[in-house]
């Protein structure tokens, strides 16, 4: 029989040695290049070149480049737009099949089902739609007379932001619907009763039952679907290509152009690098929420 | 009486016009890039798209496995998916194991670092890992992103089955213990025959996730040979004018797996949503 002390010391070499590719996936393989990135982004590195230590000269071109502003601004509007409509049709959906009703079941099995398709043939499929000439919105919004020539939904730099963010909005909205509604079924039942005993109606239920109980549902539902909007790629990469001239850029994108058509990697590291600021914030507070260890 | 019937029949009236919108906003889209898929050229190029057809056809997916590349995309994604997936179930099984029923110092670090990979997103790290890769080589070859899909893949399948391990009770896997099993024999006799449905959604959600991915395969592959479906699909659209017959009936193909995955979802929201959600 073996002492305490040693089934613990047992118990420990197991259990880093069952951690050690996990780990190595962590800090290896992904450790080491982002520390690498780091450090590149005070580089002049182009590709196959050795790169030479510039300080920060990177940072200093871009964050005096009036595009890179630009495709910020773009960024934070893709991102709290897109957030902000889902959060309000997600709650909004989500209070609906939560209800009883026939046919409930079907349609939170229909509200499901734009999260199971991938960003790419989401993109491929709203491309389409959204097409000048052949597109089924235009054809639909022409013969039921809304407007009467065809919108340059890709190509108009007034809309083709916003076009990114619907697709965002379709793509992302089951997420925050089946999220919101885990939340709303822990809701104890008694309490909308003993509210409607004290007289108050459904919509100050609403704010002072529902919206509070399920507030930490909410907080890091919205946290962490701006984490992913921030960074969405596929949506405008291939919807838009970010254009015309950066109207509905996003970093994502501006990211890729950098490094792979103006063939500045070092810069495009600085790009990548110069959000992740914002990143860690949002990671730290969503921490807070998603810690499962205590 | 009457009155709470009025308010009855005006509130079921306002969630069948919510549901109905809802539904037609959600499902249009889909039943846009099936319909295309099965259009003929000549009805498909038209200003005024009609609705519903009159003329149905298979010549697009006879094109796309026939005269197209696209064949070769699901082989490249079926191996990148399935090698990927079982390498990482395997690994955060492992690992999974180890942070929710050992006791070790630096435990709480490493959930940490989890939690902090799952959440640190692609559009950061893709520029870092094609430097990465490039330097060992690997650019253009579609092994590398054996190596790099893990990453994406590891943590979420970590922060996935360390839930469902501390659901196991304690006391099952003490039993085991006792009666002479070491650590390694109690983890495959009592922890993972009870934690295989959990396993099984998991890897369901792994492969979904390499089988969908896109940037990182979009930098990391450069030729036909290479690429997965979704880079391949992308391409597509660098041929001719009237390549949608060919993007939609791809993108059907492509959506296979997540068909199954989201039935696996059906019956996940049915039972077991609401009570995960309570943890």
């Amino acid at each position: 029989m073996k002492t305490a002390a040693v089934k613990r010391r047992d118990d420990r070499l197991l259990g880093y040695g069952l951690l050690v590719p996990v780990a190595v996936i962590v800090f290896v393989i992904i450790g080491i290049p982002f520390v690498n990135a780091i450090y590149l982004s005070f580089t002049d590195k182009v590709v196959g070149v050795t790169p030479k230590f510039i300080g920060l000269a990177n940072y200093m071109a871009i964050f005096s480049d009036k595009e890179y502003w630009k495709v910020l601004k773009n960024t934070v509007v893709f991102t709290v737009g897109s957030v902000g409509v889902k959060l309000v049709l997600g709650l909004l959906l989500a209070v609906v099949v939560n209800q009883n009703f026939f046919g409930r079941g079907l349609l939170r099995a229909v509200l499901l089902v734009p999260w199971a398709l991938s960003g790419m043939v989401s993109a491929v499929t709203w491309r389409w739609m959204y097409d000048d000439t052949y597109g089924i919105i235009n054809a639909l919004l022409l013969r039921w007379n809304i407007v009467h020539l065809p919108v340059a939904w890709t190509s108009d730099p007034s809309i083709a932001l916003l076009s990114v963010i619907i697709v965002n909005i379709w793509k992302g909205l089951p997420f925050f619907i089946f999220s919101l509604l885990g939340g709303l079924q822990t809701i104890d039942g008694q309490m909308y009763e003993a509210a409607t005993i004290d007289g108050a109606g459904k919509v100050r239920q609403f704010f002072a039952i529902t919206i509070p109980s399920i507030s930490p549902v909410i907080a890091i539902t919205v946290l962490l679907s701006t984490i992913w909007t921030f960074n969405s790629f596929e949506i405008v990469y291939l919807i838009t290509g970010g254009g015309p001239l950066h109207a509905s850029a996003v970093i994502s994108t501006y990211t890729y152009e950098v490094a792979f058509l103006q063939n500045k990697m070092g810069q495009s590291l600085a790009v990548a690098g110069s959000i992740i600021p914002i990143l860690v914030a949002l990671i730290i507070f969503s921490m807070r929420k998603l810690n499962k260890d205590d | 009486m009457r009155r709470s019937t009025y308010v009855k029949i005006r509130k079921l009236t306002a969630l069948y016009v919510i549901g109905l919108v809802a539904s037609v906003w959600t499902l249009f889209p889909i039943y846009w890039l099936v319909k295309s898929s099965l259009t003929p050229n000549k009805l498909m190029y038209t200003p005024q798209p009609k609705l519903i057809p009159a003329e149905w056809t298979f010549s697009h997916y006879q094109e796309l496995f026939t005269k197209s590349p696209f064949l070769g995309f699901v082989k490249n994604s079926l191996y990148i998916a399935l090698l990927v997936t079982v390498i990482s179930v395997a690994i955060s099984v492992l690992g999974s194991y180890s942070l929710t029923r050992l006791r070790f110092p630096g435990r709480g670090f490493m959930l940490k670092s989890i939690i902090y990979t799952y959440l640190l997103p692609v559009a950061v790290l893709f520029i870092p890992m094609y430097v990465a890769i490039s330097r060992y080589g690997l650019n253009n070859n579609k092994n590398a992103l054996l190596v790099v899909y893990p990453t994406i893949v590891v943590p979420y399948c970590c922060y996935m089955l360390i839930s469902y391990f501390k659901a196991i009770p304690k006391e099952l896997e003490e039993a085991a213990l006792i009666d002479g099993c070491n650590r390694l024999q109690s983890l495959a006799k009592v922890i993972l025959p009870i934690a295989s449905p959990g396993i099984a959604v998991v890897s369901t959600f792994a492969f979904t996730l390499s089988w969908n991915e896109y940037l990182y395969a979009l930098v990391l592959t450069t030729t036909p040979a290479q690429q997965t479906v979704t880079i391949g699909i992308a391409s597509f659209n660098f041929g001719d004018q009237t390549i949608w017959g060919l993007l939609t009936s791809s993108s059907v193909i492509a959506s296979i797996p997540a068909v199954l995955l989201y039935f696996l979802a059906q019956r996940f929201l049915k039972t077991g949503l609401a009570a995960g959600g309570v943890k």
